[in-house]
C-alpha cells in the first residue's frame, strides 16, 4: 500500500524487457557452510525505530558469531523497479519487507520463500489475521507479518469541547451532528474545516463500502471481479459524499491525503478532524507542536450506533527471497524479530504488531488506543495478485470519487464506470 | 551550451568553404595514402560504435526480443523463456485504448514541441535585441528553470496549479478571477496542458540557447546588405536569418521530438495519467504494463511500436538529412 | 526603434520572471516555516523565514557522500563521452571513408532508443558483467546515454573550424596531431564545454537508473538521496525543496564556470564565417 505513494511521487519509469535471464546463476561465493557471513536486511524507510533495528541487529550479530548484519533501509521513490530487479539478481538481499497489498503479486509468482513449515517457529499462533491473508497463497505462507496500521478519526480535543461536543461520535448519525456543531462554534475563522476529506481518500471509502455490507470486488469462480456497483457500495460511495459536503471541506476532489498532505493541513490549525493514521498526527504536531496535548482519536464510526466501521489494514510483511542464499540465517532472523520483546516495541511506536496479540503497548496513549480498538475490525483488500496492478497507477476508486464528488458522473455511472475497469484490472 | 549548434547552424552558412576545403582535404590524405590513413577513421570511430552497440544495441535487441516472449515476474524471475509469436503486438493493437492513446501522444507531442521551439525561436531573436544586462537576467534565469532538478519543478508546478492553496488562484482571485476552488486537472486535455506547460518551461532553455548562437552566427554583412534594401523586420527574417536558420531549426525540432515524445516522469508524477486515463500516453501505457501490472512482454511490444511511430515522425526528416549529408560529401 | 528596444527590454524581463518564478517559489518553500507551507492567504512574498530546513537538507545523514559519487559518476561519465564522442566526430566530420553515412545515422538514431524501457536489460547487462551494485555501471550507463548526443553536436562543432587553419599549420611543420593539439583542439574548447554542460545535467539528474543499480546507501547518488525525503511518513516539503536547491548549485557553479567560454565560443563563430 505504501509502495503506491513512493512509486506516485519518485521520479520513475518504465522497464521492459529481458532475453534470456536468470539462467546465468554465477554463483558470486557468498553461500558456503562456514566462515564469515553476511546476511542482508532490506527494511523500508520509516517502518522500524532505529531504536528497534538497532539492537535487533546487535543482538543477533551476538548470538552469531562471524554473521554480519547488512542492513539496508530503502527508500520508497522507484521501489517497484528495484524490488523487480533484486529478486531477479544473484545475490538478493535475505529478508525484505513487502507492502501487505503488493505481497501477493510476489508470492504467487514464486519471487518468496515458502515459510508455511516455519510458521510455528515464529509465533504463528499469534499473526494479524488481516495480513496473514495478504501473505498466504494457495494455503501457504510465503512471509510473516511484520506491522499493520489502521485510520482513526484524529481529532482535536479543545475545538470538540468549545463547540459542546462531549464524547466522540459513535455512529455517522452523532458524526454528522458533530461537524454541524462545529461548524457553527467556527464560523467565524474563514479558513475553518470541521472535517478534512480529499476527493481519493480510497481507503476511507473502503471503510464506508464495508461498513454498509458491500465489499469492491467478489470472487467469481477463481478470479474476482469488481462489486462496485452493488447496492451496499454505493451506499459506501454515497455517504463519503455526503460527509464532503456537510463538512464543507475545502480539500481537492481530484487528489488524496498526500497531495497536499493532509497532516500538513491538520497542522495549520484550523482543521477539526482528519482520518488518517498515528504517524499523520505525527507529522502535524512536528509542523505546529501545541497540538500535541490538543488531539485525540476514535475509530471511524459506524451506521450502526455504538460500533465502529471496519477498517483497511495496512502494513508490511517480511519475506526471505526465494534465491536468498542464507535462508537458515534468514529464518533465525525473523524468529528474533517475532518475538514478543521487539514485537512490543513495534506496539509502543504506535503500530499494530504482527506477530503478537498483545497490543498493550500500544494502548497506552489515546491514538494508539483506538487504533488498537478498531483494529480488530481490520479487513483488507482482494488478495489476489493482480490487486497490486490496481494501486501502481490509475486506480479506478480515485476515478470514481473524483467524478461523482464533482458531479460530472452521476452515482450509477461512476459506480459502474468504475466497475468496469477494476473487473479488467482483476481480469488482466 | 550556447554554442553547442552554433555550428551545426553554421556549417551551411559557411557553404563558401566546404566544398573546396574537403576537396583539399581529401587530396591531402590521398597524397599520403598509408594503410594506416585508410584505417584512421575507423580506429576512431571504434570506442564510440562499440559502445552504442554494446550499451544501447543488445539492450534494444532484447527489448525487441522480448515483445515476443511472455515475460511476467514469475517468468522473469526464474529465468523461464516463453514464446508467445506475436500474441503481445495482437494485444497492443487490438485494444481500441492504444490508437485513442497513440493519438493523443502524437498530438501532445506535436503541440509541445512546436510550441518550445517557436517560442526558444522568439526569445532567441529577442535576446539580439536586448541591452547586455537584460539579457544577461534572461539567460541566468533560464539557466535557472534548466538546473533545477525534475523532483523539483515536478514538484512545485504542482503546487502553483494546487486547487487550494495554489500561488496561481490566489493571483487570479486578486484579479478579480473567480477561480478561487478552480481545478487544473479536471479532464485529460486540462490536465495535460499543464504538463506541457511544465514540459516547454523546461525545453526552452536549450532551443533558445542553441538558436540564440546560431542567430549571431549569420554573417552580419547580410543583414547589412538587407538594411540597406530597405527590408523589413520581416523581410529580414524571411530573406536572410531564416534560410540560415532552416538547418539548425531542423536539427533541434528532431531532437525536441525524440525527448518529448517519450516524457514520462512529468505525465506520470500529475495525475499518473489520470484523470480517467485521460492523459495517458504510450510512455504511460507502457509503465502501467511494464512495472505496474508485470507483463513485460507487452510492455516490450508497446516500446517497439513506440520506436515505429517515433521513425515514422521523423522518416521524412531522417530522409532529408541523409541526403544533405550525401551532398556534402 | 528606441521604444522597440524598450518593449523589447520589457518583454524580456516578463518572459525572464516567467522562467524564474519556479526556482523562486521553490527557494521561498524551502524558507517558508513548517506551519506557512499550505496557507490559503496571499503568499507571493512569505511572511516570515526560516533557515531550519536548509540545516534539516546539509545534515540529512548521506549528502556529502553521495554529492561526492554523483560528482564522480557524472564527471567520469561526461569525460569518457567527450573524449570518445570528439574522436568519433573528428572522423565524421574530417574524413572521407566507405560507410561514413552510415555511422552518422547510427549516432542519429541511438538518440531515438526509449531509454526506460531498457532498465531491466540493462540490469540483466550490468548483473552478468559483475557490475551491479557498483557505481561503475551508472558510469556506463551515462556514458551510453550521452555519447550519441556528444559525438553528433562535437561533429558540428569540428565541421564549424575552417579546416585551412589545420592546414596551414601542417604546412608550418606540424604533424596531424601537433596541427590537432595546436589548432583544432583550443578552438573545440567552447564546443566540448557546451556539450559537456547538457551530457552533465542528463547525468546529474538521472534517477531510475541510479535507483535500481546501487543499493547500498553509500553508493547512493543525490537524486536517490533526494527522493529520501520522501518516506512512509509522508514527504517533508520544505526539507525536500531546500535540498534541491542545494542539488541545482553544483550545475549553476558548472554554468557560471563555463558561460564566458560559451559566449567567447559563439562569437568566435560569427567571426570566422
Amino acid at each position: 500500500m505504501k509502495g503506491l505513494r513512493g512509486l506516485a511521487v519518485g521520479a520513475a519509469a518504465l522497464a521492459v524487457a529481458v532475453a534470456g535471464c536468470g539462467t546465468s546463476a554465477s554463483n558470486t561465493g557468498t553461500a558456503g557452510s562456514s566462515g564469515p557471513k553476511t546476511l542482508t536486511v532490506w527494511l523500508m524507510d520509516g517502518s522500524a525505530p532505529t531504536t528497534l533495528t538497532d539492537a535487533l541487529n546487535k543482538e543477533f550479530q551476538d548470538s552469531n558469531k562471524d554473521v554480519t548484519v547488512k542492513y539496508e533501509v530503502q527508500k520508497w521513490g522507484g521501489i517497484q523497479e528495484k524490488l523487480t530487479t533484486a529478486l531477479t539478481s544473484d545475490t538478493p538481499p535475505d529478508v525484505i519487507e513487502l507492502g501487505n497489498t503488493q505481497t501477493p503479486k510476489f508470492a504467487s509468482e514464486g519471487t518468496l520463500l515458502d515459510l508455511t513449515g516455519d510458521a510455528s517457529n515464529l509465533n504463528g499462533g499469534e499473526w494479524l489475521g488481516g495480513l496473514k491473508d495478504s501473505l498466504t497463497w494457495e494455503d501457504k505462507q510465503y512471509g510473516l507479518p511484520f506491522y499493520a496500521s489502521n485510520r482513526t478519526v484524529i481529532y482535536r480535543t479543545d475545538l470538540f469541547e468549545a463547540a459542546g461536543i462531549t464524547a466522540p461520535p459513535t455512529s455517522n448519525d452523532e458524526w454528522l451532528a458533530a461537524i454541524e456543531k462545529l461548524k457553527t462554534a467556527n464560523a467565524a475563522n474563514p479558513d475553518f474545516q470541521a472535517l478534512y476529506l480529499p476527493g481519493q481518500s480510497w481507503y476511507t471509502l473502503l471503510s464506508f463500502i464495508w461498513d454498509q455490507g458491500g465489499d469492491v470486488a467478489k470472487k467469481d469462480g477463481d478470479k474476482f471481479v469488481g462489486s462496485l456497483d452493488s447496492a451496499q457500495a454505493k451506499a459506501g460511495v454515497d455517504f463519503y459524499k455526503k460527509l464532503v459536503d456537510a463538512s464543507g471541506t475545502k480539500a481537492p476532489k481530484d487528489t488524496d491525503e498526500a497531495k497536499p498532505q493532509q497532516m500538513e493541513v491538520f497542522g495549520t490549525g484550523n482543521v477539526a478532524m482528519m482520518i488518517g493514521l498515528p504517524w499523520e498526527l505525527g507529522g502535524a504536531v512536528k509542523a505546529n507542536p501545541d497540538l500535541e496535548k490538543k488531539t485525540s482519536a476514535f475509530p471511524i464510526p459506524s451506521k450502526t450506533a455504538g460500533k465502529s466501521a471496519p477498517v483497511f489494514l495496512g502494513g508490511s510483511n517480511l519475506a526471505i527471497p526465494a534465491g536468498s542464499k542464507n535462508v537458515d540465517l534468514a529464518k533465525s532472523y525473523l524468529k528474533l524479530l517475532s518475538g514478543k520483546k521487539y514485537q512490543d516495541q513495534l506496539g509502543a511506536a504506535g503500530t499494530v504488531p504482527g506477530t503478537s496479540k498483545d497490543t498493550a503497548s500500544l494502548a497506552s496513549n489515546p491514538v494508539g488506543k483506538a487504533l488498537a480498538a478498531s483494529s480488530a475490525n481490520g479487513k483488507v483488500t482482494p488478495a489476489t495478485p493482480k490487486w497490486a496492478a490496481v494501486e501502481a497507477g490509475q486506480n479506478p476508486l480515485k476515478d470514481m470519487l473524483t467524478a461523482y464528488l464533482t458531479g460530472a458522473k452521476s452515482l450509477d455511472q461512476a459506480t459502474g464506470d468504475a466497475n468496469t475497469a477494476l473487473t479488467a484490472l482483476l481480469g488482466g | 551550451m550556447t554554442a553547442v549548434e552554433t555550428t551545426d547552424a553554421a556549417v551551411p552558412v559557411r557553404t563558401s568553404s566546404p566544398a573546396p576545403r574537403r576537396a583539399v582535404a581529401g587530396g591531402a590524405r590521398r597524397r599520403r595514402g598509408s594503410t594506416f590513413d585508410r584505417l584512421l577513421p575507423y580506429l576512431l570511430l571504434a570506442p564510440a560504435v562499440i559502445g552504442i552497440l554494446w550499451l544501447i544495441g543488445f539492450p534494444v535487441v532484447s527489448v525487441v526480443v522480448t515483445s515476443f516472449r511472455k515475460l511476467d515476474l514469475g517468468e522473469l524471475v526464474r529465468g523461464q523463456v516463453v514464446w508467445v509469436g506475436l500474441d503481445n503486438y495482437a494485444k497492443v493493437l487490438s485494444d481500441p485504448r492504444f490508437w485513442e492513446i497513440t493519438l493523443r501522444t502524437v498530438v501532445f507531442t506535436a503541440v509541445v514541441v512546436a510550441t518550445s521551439v517557436v517560442v526558444g525561436l522568439v526569445i532567441a531573436l529577442l535576446m539580439r535585441q536586448l541591452s547586455t544586462p537584460v539579457r544577461i537576467l534572461l539567460q541566468v534565469c533560464m539557466l535557472l528553470a534548466w538546473a533545477m532538478p525534475i523532483i523539483a519543478s515536478t514538484t512545485v508546478y504542482q503546487w502553483i496549479f494546487d486547487q487550494q492553496y495554489g500561488i496561481l488562484n490566489k493571483i487570479l482571485v486578486k484579479l478579480g478571477f473567480d477561480y478561487a476552488g478552480h481545478s487544473w486537472f479536471s479532464t485529460g486535455t486540462a490536465t495535460l496542458s499543464v504538463i506541457g506547460l511544465l514540459i516547454v518551461w523546461q525545453a526552452i532553455p536549450f532551443l533558445a540557447f542553441s538558436l540564440y548562437a546560431g542567430v549571431i552566427g549569420v554573417p552580419a554583412d547580410l543583414y547589412e546588405a538587407a538594411g540597406i534594401d530597405g527590408a523589413t523586420a520581416w523581410q529580414t527574417f524571411r530573406a536572410v536569418t531564416w534560410p540560415e536558420l532552416k538547418p539548425l531549426l531542423m536539427m533541434v525540432t528532431f531532437l525536441s521530438l525524440l525527448w518529448d515524445f517519450k516524457v514520462f516522469t512529468q505525465i506520470w508524477v500529475f495525475k499518473e495519467g489520470g484523470p480517467s486515463g485521460g492523459s495517458t500516453t504510450l510512455p504511460v501505457l507502457q509503465y502501467l504494463e511494464g512495472i505496474s501490472q508485470s507483463h513485460f512482454g507487452v510492455a516490450a511490444a508497446v516500446s517497439v511500436l513506440m520506436v515505429v511511430i517515433l521513425t515514422l515522425l521523423t522518416v521524412s526528416y531522417l530522409r532529408k538529412l541523409l541526403q544533405t549529408q550525401e551532398g556534402k560529401l | 526603434m528606441n521604444a522597440k528596444k524598450v518593449s523589447a527590454n520589457v518583454v524580456a524581463v516578463l518572459v525572464a520572471a516567467f522562467f524564474a518564478f519556479p526556482t523562486y517559489w521553490m527557494v521561498t518553500t524551502a524558507l517558508k516555516p513548517k506551519k506557512d507551507l499550505l496557507s490559503s492567504s496571499f503568499d507571493l512574498i512569505p511572511s516570515s523565514v526560516t533557515s531550519g530546513n536548509f540545516v534539516t537538507a546539509w545534515t540529512k545523514p548521506g549528502f556529502l557522500q553521495s554529492l561526492g559519487n554523483s560528482l564522480l559518476v557524472s564527471l567520469s561519465a561526461v569525460v569518457a563521452a567527450l573524449v570518445i564522442g570528439l574522436l568519433a566526430a573528428l572522423a565524421m566530420s574530417r574524413m572521407r571513408f566507405r560507410g561514413r553515412k552510415g555511422f552518422v545515422m547510427l549516432m542519429l538514431v541511438a538518440q531515438m532508443a526509449p531509454f526506460e524501457a531498457l532498465l531491466i536489460p540493462m540490469f540483466l547487462m550490468m548483473r552478468d558483467l559483475g557490475l551491479y551494485q557498483q557505481l561503475s555501471s551508472l558510469i556506463l550507463i551515462y556514458f551510453a546515454v550521452t555519447l550519441p548526443f556528444c559525438a553528433w553536436t562535437l561533429r558540428g562543432f569540428v565541421n564549424g573550424i575552417p579546416i585551412e587553419l589545420e592546414e596551414a599549420a601542417m604546412v608550418d611543420g606540424c604533424g596531424r596531431w601537433g596541427a590537432f593539439r595546436r589548432v583544432t583542439l583550443p578552438l573545440l574548447g567552447p564546443g566540448l564545454v557546451a556539450t559537456s554542460v547538457f551530457a552533465f545535467i542528463t547525468a546529474w539528474n538521472e534517477f531510475l537508473f541510479a535507483k535500481v543499480m546501487v543499493r547500498a546507501e553509500d553508493k547512493e547518488t543525490l537524486p536517490v538521496w533526494l527522493s529520501g525525503f520522501q518516506s512512509a511518513f509522508g514527504t517533508d516539503w520544505g526539507g525536500a525543496m531546500a535540498a534541491s536547491a542545494l542539488f541545482t548549485v553544483p550545475v549553476l557553479v558548472f554554468f557560471l564556470i563555463v558561460q564566458r567560454k560559451m559566449v567567447t565560443g559563439v562569437t568566435a563563430g560569427a567571426v570566422k564565417g
